[in-house]
């Protein structure tokens, strides 16, 4: 038991010193629509806490749009790289998708943002 | 192809350098439904053809999200003007001006542009203030020729193009503030999307009066103005279109028909006429206040995602943003 509780301190610790590392900047456009925690209340958009390596369409509370779901019933994970792809031309990679937001061209502005979604 | 490459310079302006493409035609496809004609125009692949707004002369000019285009669409022949906003460019929202000029809220580039009507030259005024990035949104002139705009990143803003003075402030409860309107009292309202609010500005402060809708967390996206100043708002959270009359502070709302309506836009005719867009059911939904009624017109595609609608008389307008069309619907007379 006792061990548990020193490992999840320590996975919790490391993840907050990963989130003080990123340019949490880059997550700033997002949370007009996004939250990374699961207590924001109802968004326009689902929330992303954890979002690399759950399921596209992962978030239980948002009903996410027929291309996304089909994603989901196929099996798609967001990995960090399907992520990538997705940022840089949402359009390309799921068409008909509800998002909004124009594509991110900038490399590094995606390496940052996906630093806050879940890591290096 | 012949490409033209124009530099536009001016005072207390950013310049851009534009770029048109011609000739271009877009191919049109025609059909029936509910006793109107729905046209759509195959426009451009890859452009995420988006917010609309029609010129008196018959043309439309749509953003081009994706490709960072302004585009200018003649329908009688298809015909297809494409102008570079700049590199980075990402347009969201798109009026005509007073000045007869097309009015951009250039989002990639945290910018106001303008695109000339004749020569197209495009000008960039910069933001001076708010967030680092605005989020640029949508954008109405009053009556005194004033530009005012939000800004999804928590941004509130004007622009005077006589003096080229741009103000902008930070929203109230930060992100949201999405779509904007005039009524016909000349008075300019808002919401915010995630802030979940109606508002009115007091033009000469700038200063926001919120009002709260009825519908908690309901998600208040995009409103527009009916002949009598009664603002119309579509509700992306609830799936409602609710109205708020202003003369004595009553709102009224409806469920759209289906299972969880995502109601993305409003746009109010000059039959007052509510025309919505239901992201869930992949559809243009047409309200008629008086019978309390709705009209479905789903898209012949699936994921067309209209997210702004305009017109003019007799005639709706919307950008299909999954299926890079724009599409019309009207009904001819015999």
């Amino acid at each position: 038991m006792r061990f548990w509780i020193v490992a999840a301190a320590l996975f919790a610790a490391s993840g907050a010193a990963r989130a003080q590392s990123c340019n949490t900047q880059a997550f700033e456009p997002c949370k007009a629509c996004h939250a990374l925690t699961k207590d924001a209340g109802q968004k326009p958009g689902p929330q992303l806490v954890g979002v690399i390596g759950r399921p596209v369409a992962g978030d239980p509370a948002f009903d996410y749009s027929p291309a996304l779901r089909a994603a989901r019933d196929k099996g798609d994970i967001w990995t960090r790289e399907r992520l990538d792809l997705f940022l840089g031309d949402t359009e390309a990679m799921y068409p008909g998708g509800w998002m909004g937001s124009p594509p991110i061209r900038d490399a590094k502005a995606r390496t940052d943002l996906l630093c806050v979604l879940g890591g290096p | 192809m012949r490409r033209r490459h124009l530099l536009a310079l001016s005072a207390g302006a950013l310049a851009a350098p534009t770029l048109i493409t011609s000739p271009a035609r877009a191919a049109v496809e025609t059909r029936e439904l509910n006793g109107y004609r729905i046209r759509t125009f195959n426009v451009r692949p890859g452009s995420g053809s988006r917010d609309v707004a029609c010129n008196g002369d018959g043309t439309v000019w749509f953003c081009g999200q994706r490709d960072g285009t302004l585009n200018l669409l003649d329908p009688r022949d298809g015909g297809l003007k494409v102008i570079s906003l700049g590199p980075g460019a990402a347009p969201h929202g798109v009026v005509v001006g007073p000045d007869g000029a097309a009015w951009v809220t250039e989002g990639g580039q945290n910018s106001i542009a303008r695109v000339d009507p004749k020569d197209h030259r495009v000008q960039l005024w910069k933001l001076n203030g708010g967030p680092a990035n605005a989020n640029l949104n949508t954008l109405v002139f009053d009556k005194t020729g004033t530009l005012w705009f939000t800004g999804q990143g928590g941004a509130l803003g004007r622009f005077d193009p006589r003096t080229e003075k741009m103000q902008v402030w930070d929203a109230p409860r930060g992100y949201g503030p999405y779509g904007i309107a005039l009524t016909p009292q000349g008075t300019v309202w808002y919401v915010s999307l995630a802030g979940n609010y109606l508002a009115q500005i007091d033009l000469a402060s700038g200063t926001p009066r919120i009002v709260e809708p009825p519908t908690p967390q309901q998600g208040a996206r995009r409103v527009w103005s009916d002949s009598q100043g009664r603002l119309w708002i579509s509700e992306w959270n609830s799936g409602n279109v609710s109205m708020h009359d202003p003369r004595d502070g009553s709102w009224k709302k409806w469920k759209l028909p289906g299972e969880k309506p995502r109601c993305y836009s409003v746009y109010v005719d000059d039959r007052d006429a509510i025309w919505l867009t239901d992201f869930s059911a992949n559809a243009v939904v047409r309200f008629d206040p008086r019978t309390e009624t709705f009209v479905s017109f789903p898209s012949d595609k699936s994921g067309a995602n209209v997210r702004q609608m305009a017109g003019r008389p007799g005639e709706a307008w919307g950008g299909e943003s999954g299926t890079n069309r724009i599409v019309v619907i009207d009904k001819p007379q015999a």
